[in-house]
């Protein structure tokens, strides 16, 4: 505890094994928080990245994403219990789920059961909106389930809490594209699930406008085939 | 500006690269030669390509550079009529080929400027119909790729594909190249040459090499702060434009100017880089292709490469001739899909100016 005297925060986190994931965005390390099982979710330096945006960058994210976390805990949506803030270290502490597996892996291994976790994906997703958080990351890889069968929402690194209409709809959008990249078989059943949670809970007007959202989005993208210019048919 | 690649200028990687390896599915044939007509954009190109070492025979390319302003299609299409013959014959008489010894002529049907991607079409179906050789189409997204491949001899990579007109990340999964993340507005290179246009730091765009924006950049330590937007896989640079522009009418002096130049810079190759390495991540691909025009850019290589071996992947790029557009990448692409029994009748090779890579199957995978 030395360190921790000196003031460097991570000292409270004994000395960290080796990574049990190494993600885009950060790497998690197993340890023990005073007797709970943790992980420690550290946003490494990127070295491609210029070292003052690269600081920016991870201490922003560290810090909106605990905000984040403890805002959809109060819209009643599942999430890793946090545990320790350090954004000089970019380091998130929170509780480790046990047996947890990804949506990803569900939908490709138990469609069938993995169509319910949709659903109730759908539902939160319309928590957070509701409670004025978008997720900004929504994938199936950042759903995860744990051994008991709960459905916890992970990586709010991204996440906003003054979403306009755009970044809700950029959730939607985001998790129809994770189906179509990863899971292309099952995206008309997954994303019918999704929205069949998201009206439960927010109603059906606000599920239709987060549909013509995601629609005007993937107009902005490139080449959309669907897209029109403003002097009438597209193609050639 | 003509600009001739011959197979004694291509880099020790293709040579030492068997492409049958690359396409264990194939059923290679010997002896085809396939013919490329490339006319997206700003460039026309011609590529002779062939289905045995060393691949690619021939690519020639004319780039219309606009004196002022930006690339108006008319214009380019324009140019591409003036130049189409010349490249073609200059293309065939590289490889050592007549149009008699072709096998096929394949074309980029699109995504692309209508009035750009017309005259390659019109040519491309002329000489099919009139030489009587079967007509291939090609994805000019999906040609990037495929000549990035065989370049780096990478079986399998997860791919930053960034030009003037595209900013993605793909990778084949199922059948296809899939779109994992791309840009919600503008492209990585109309971000810098749009800023440097309004800057008044071109054209030339490219000096020596090096894009005016990364010149500008390299007289800065600090970056300008700038907007950074990541949203989940995607990027979007149009506010990053608009803040940049402000921030540079804003400046006084050279050491201000450079330093938005250098927020520009890290802000747009960063947030590009992050979004490969959130597709790397979650592919698992065991290699990393950087292509498009702007793959040219060294400090993005430099960017590219170290993302790449944070996750242990290998790293590659196919050397600037054949990473910006190129003839040669429709005519590999087009052999690869010939050879898979891809070809369409003339009368239907319509161009697509929005054609998506993830739109087409890969047959050849």
């Amino acid at each position: 505890m030395e360190a921790g005297r000196r003031g460097n925060p991570l000292a409270l986190i004994p000395r960290l094994s080796r990574p049990v994931y190494r993600g885009a965005e950060a790497s998690l390390y197993p340890l023990d928080w005073f007797g709970v099982p943790a992980l420690a979710k550290v946003r490494e330096p990127k070295p491609y990245r210029h070292p003052s945006l690269d600081a920016r960058l991870r201490a922003a994210r560290t810090i909106n994403e605990a905000r984040a976390m403890a805002a959809a805990l109060h819209a009643g949506v599942p999430v890793p219990m946090l545990l320790h803030v350090d954004p000089y270290t970019a380091t998130l502490v929170m509780e480790r789920l046990r047996g947890a597996r990804t949506l990803a892996e569900l939908v490709e291994e138990e469609p069938g059961a993995a169509r319910s976790y949709v659903e109730q994906l759908g539902r939160y997703a319309a928590r957070l909106h509701q409670s004025s958080i978008a997720h900004g990351d929504l994938t199936t890889s950042n759903a995860l389930v744990d051994e008991r069968g709960r459905l916890y929402l992970i990586d709010f690194g991204l996440a906003t809490l003054k979403p306009g209409p755009r970044d809700r709809a950029v959730d939607l959008h985001l998790f129809l594209r994770s189906l179509e990249s990863t899971h292309p078989e099952h995206v008309e059943e997954m994303y019918e699930a999704f929205l069949r949670g998201y009206s439960a809970e927010a109603g059906e007007e606000a599920a239709r406008r987060l549909v013509e959202g995601v629609r005007e989005i993937r107009l902005m993208g490139r080449y959309r085939e669907e897209r029109r210019t403003a002097w009438g048919g597209g193609e050639a | 500006m003509v600009s001739v690649a011959t197979p004694s200028s291509f880099p020790p990687s293709i040579r030492g690269c068997s492409a049958p390896r690359l396409y264990p599915g194939l059923r290679w044939r010997s002896g085809l030669r396939v013919l490329g007509i490339e006319s997206t954009a700003h460039t026309f190109g011609a590529g002779v390509a062939s289905s045995d070492p060393p691949y690619i025979l021939a690519s020639v390319k004319d780039t219309y550079q606009p004196r002022e302003g930006g690339i108006h299609p008319r214009e380019a299409a324009a140019h591409h009529v003036r130049v189409a013959p010349e490249v073609i014959r200059r293309a065939l008489e590289e490889a050592g080929v007549t149009i008699r010894d072709i096998d096929a002529v394949a074309v980029a049907l699109g995504p692309g400027l209508g009035p750009a991607l017309r005259v390659g079409a019109t040519v491309a179906r002329g000489l099919a119909a009139y030489y009587g050789k079967p007509l291939v189409p090609v994805n000019h997204a999906v040609a990037h790729i495929e000549i990035g491949r065989l370049f780096t001899c990478s079986a399998d990579p997860l791919v930053l594909y960034v030009s003037g007109g595209n900013t993605m990340v793909a990778a084949h999964a199922k059948g296809r190249y899939r779109v994992f993340g791309e840009t919600l507005d503008i492209a990585l290179g109309n971000l810098l040459d749009t800023f440097a246009r309004d800057a008044g730091l071109a054209p030339p765009y490219v000096v020596g090499g090096l894009h005016v924006v990364d010149r500008c950049a390299s007289r800065a330590e600090e970056p300008a702060e700038l907007p950074y937007t990541v949203k989940g896989m995607d990027v979007s640079y149009s506010g990053l434009l608009t803040a940049a522009l402000r921030a540079w009418r804003r400046s006084r002096g050279a050491e201000e100017r450079a330093a938005v130049c250098l927020g520009l810079r890290e802000n747009g190759y960063g947030a590009a880089v992050e979004v490969a390495e959130r597709g790397l991540a979650h592919t698992r691909k065991p290699e990393a292709l950087l292509t498009g025009g702007v793959a040219a850019s060294p400090v993005l290589r430099e960017k590219f490469q170290g993302m790449a071996s944070l996750h242990g992947a290998r790293a590659g790029w196919p050397p600037p001739h054949f990473a910006g557009d190129n003839g040669a990448m429709i005519a590999w692409t087009g052999l690869l899909a010939y050879m898979a029994g891809v070809t369409v009748d003339p009368e239907e090779a319509v161009v697509r100016q929005r054609w998506r890579p993830d739109a087409v199957e890969t047959p050849w995978l």
